[in-house]
């Protein structure tokens, strides 16, 4: 028997490895370690106030910082009944849009590009494309700048809180946000080309079970009730409360995270199951982008979410720009949060972070204080479906040399966009 | 001109991970740091300051280092080169990529003072070890902005 063990995922370090034995030509055993640093803090916030949970929970990743923060918010809120102002949905979401921006084009742009085009790392594509280079940190402080100006800060927003929002954005703020975004509007059309240009990646074919958060309003598509499982025509929905009869998480000798499995299948989450299952958001600028990048759904590569994180790019600046223009048709109201009743409960929220879907979900006591607390990162719900495609890849793969089935995992590892190990990032000396 | 910046850079809830955010959260409310210099403690991704480092000709950052000194100790690095660009996390660049890109794009020279650090597991605060450290981390900060301990 011969084994490819990956240990670093596509100049990742850390716990992600990937171990492939083969027996002669016939893939014997594929197998997936992800350490998912959300369950390790789960134990931090018990017993903790219901105010301190999200600032808290939102040092899971500095990437997704607002996603935890908001979807930590949304099940607090659930917990204790607490129904928000449409202002305040409204600035949520535009955090959230925001937030996907940033994570896209520092996804496709830095980290996801210079492995199609053979470079080490984004510095090296640098000297050779400084163009894409730019334009993914263009857009990338787009992001930031919406999630420092309507969060208050550049990482962790503390204008999200529970039941409303802190300090609303002014006039001129909202003005100065749209005049980015306008440039942005031309930033996501140049993203497509980047992208459309890159060499194919067709070397993983797989049925697939995608799962999104069904979009009740196409116009608003960031936190939802129904999750719909999609898999060759079939259709499933499951109620967010009922999250666990979804992820069915099972632990597994070899993988530091849990593997979810929908009715004993493993699914993908993220930017490609978010368009298969509301395939209705692909029209306008999106259609034609779609033809550009030659993406179809059903898709049956995993690569094909980069494509999905590309055309979001244009929805995520077209939707912010709406929602500024709404703002600055209604006015900004300076609101004051709904005030919050603790009482003994569970609340659970999901919402859709820029690589997939996230779960929380807490059980308070009468008091508001944290009794137990469920955090299922998109990481760890893809966790299993990475597993299946690096199988199907290797089984696909024509040649056994190590370097072609490690570069071509990798490529699919980072498709996913995992966050691995995200709350770790220590310094080496060379 | 905008003023000099010290960044201060981890996770608060990884124990000695975030040595640089629990550094320069307490240098902020230090009455030795010089009025003219400004702080940000945050999380572990430097590239979501680009905007605050943009126009500034000195940043220092704060961070944790893997080293084989004594918990605590603070080595300076004026040149990212001799610091691996390995990324230890897939969605984020890591310091030392972040410091050579944003250096593509603007004049800005960056000093790192790496706090050796005991260990980085779940937990909301520094290891005693670090914790101990953690005036003489703040003097060395302050000396790298001019004040003189033996004033």
């Amino acid at each position: 028997m011969s084994v490819v063990v990956i240990e670093h995922l596509a100049r990742v370090e850390g716990h992600g490895g990937i171990t492939v034995e083969l027996e002669g030509d016939t893939v014997a055993n594929v197998r997936f370690d992800v350490f998912e640093g959300a369950r390790l803090l789960e134990p931090l916030i018990r017993g903790k106030s219901y105010d301190e949970v999200a600032p808290t929970l939102s040092r899971i990743c500095s990437i997704c910082s607002v996603a935890h923060t908001l979807t930590s918010l949304k099940a607090t809120e659930d917990a204790f009944d607490v129904h928000v102002s449409p202002q305040t949905e409204l600035l949520r979401e535009l955090l959230f849009r925001g937030e996907s921006i940033e994570s896209h084009a520092l996804h496709l742009f830095l980290l996801a590009a210079p492995d199609y085009l053979d470079y080490p790392s984004a510095i090296a594509m640098a000297a050779d494309k400084p163009a894409a280079v730019l334009l993914g940190l263009r857009m990338k402080k787009l992001g930031n700048l919406i999630q420092e100006t309507i969060g208050g800060r550049a990482i962790h927003p503390v204008n999200a809180v529970p039941g409303g929002f802190g300090k609303p954005p002014t006039v001129d703020q909202l003005i100065e946000l749209r005049s980015g975004l306008t440039q942005g509007m031309a930033d996501s059309d140049a993203a497509i080309d980047v992208m459309a240009s890159l060499p194919a990646a067709d070397f993983c074919h797989s049925d697939t079970v995608y799962a999104a958060l069904r979009s009740p309003n196409l116009d608003s598509y960031y936190s939802g009730d129904e999750v719909m499982a999609v898999s060759d025509g079939n259709r499933a929905i499951v109620h967010a409360a009922d999250y666990r009869s979804l992820t069915n998480e099972q632990s597994l000798p070899h993988s530091h995270a849990k593997h979810s499995n929908f009715r004993g299948k493993p699914f993908m989450v993220g930017s490609l199951a978010r368009l298969t299952v509301n395939p209705r958001r692909l029209t306008g600028r999106l259609a034609v982008a779609m033809k550009r990048l030659k993406f179809q759904l059903p898709a049956d590569n995993p690569m094909d979410n980069n494509k999905a994180q590309a055309l979001e790019l244009i929805s995520d600046v077209e939707r912010a720009l709406e929602i500024i223009e709404q703002l600055l048709r209604a006015g900004v109201k300076d609101e004051r949060p709904v005030p919050i009743h603790p009482k003994a409960g569970t609340g659970t929220a999901i919402t859709e972070a820029p690589r997939g879907m996230l779960i929380h979900s807490y059980t308070y006591d009468a008091n508001g204080c944290i009794v137990a607390a469920d955090v299922i990162t998109p990481t760890a719900l893809n966790a299993a479906s990475m597993e299946l495609h690096f199988r199907r890849a290797v089984e696909q793969c024509a040649e056994r040399e190590e370097a072609v089935i490690s570069k071509r995992l990798q490529m699919i590892a980072r498709a996913y966009d995992p966050c691995i190990s995200c709350s770790v990032h220590i310094l080496r000396r060379r | 001109m905008k003023p000099r910046l010290v960044i201060g850079l981890g996770n608060p809830l990884m124990g000695d991970e975030g040595a640089g955010w629990y550094a320069v959260s307490r240098l902020a409310g230090d009455p030795r740091l010089p009025e003219d210099v400004e702080t940000i403690w945050g999380g572990t991704d430097l590239l979501r300051y680009a905007g605050q480092i943009e126009g500034r000709s000195r940043v220092i950052l704060v961070d944790a280092i893997e080293s084989a000194a004594p918990p605590g100790t603070v080595t300076v690095f004026e040149d990212c080169a001799e610091l691996e660009e390995r990324q230890t996390n897939a969605h984020e660049l890591s310091a030392a990529q972040a410091m050579r890109l944003l250096q593509m794009m603007m004049p800005v020279r960056f000093t790192l003072l790496g706090v050796a650090i005991w260990s980085a597991t779940a937990g909301n605060a520094l290891s005693p070890a670090v914790e101990a450290r953690m005036p003489a981390i703040l003097d060395r900060v302050l000396e790298e902005l001019g004040w003189n301990s033996s004033k």
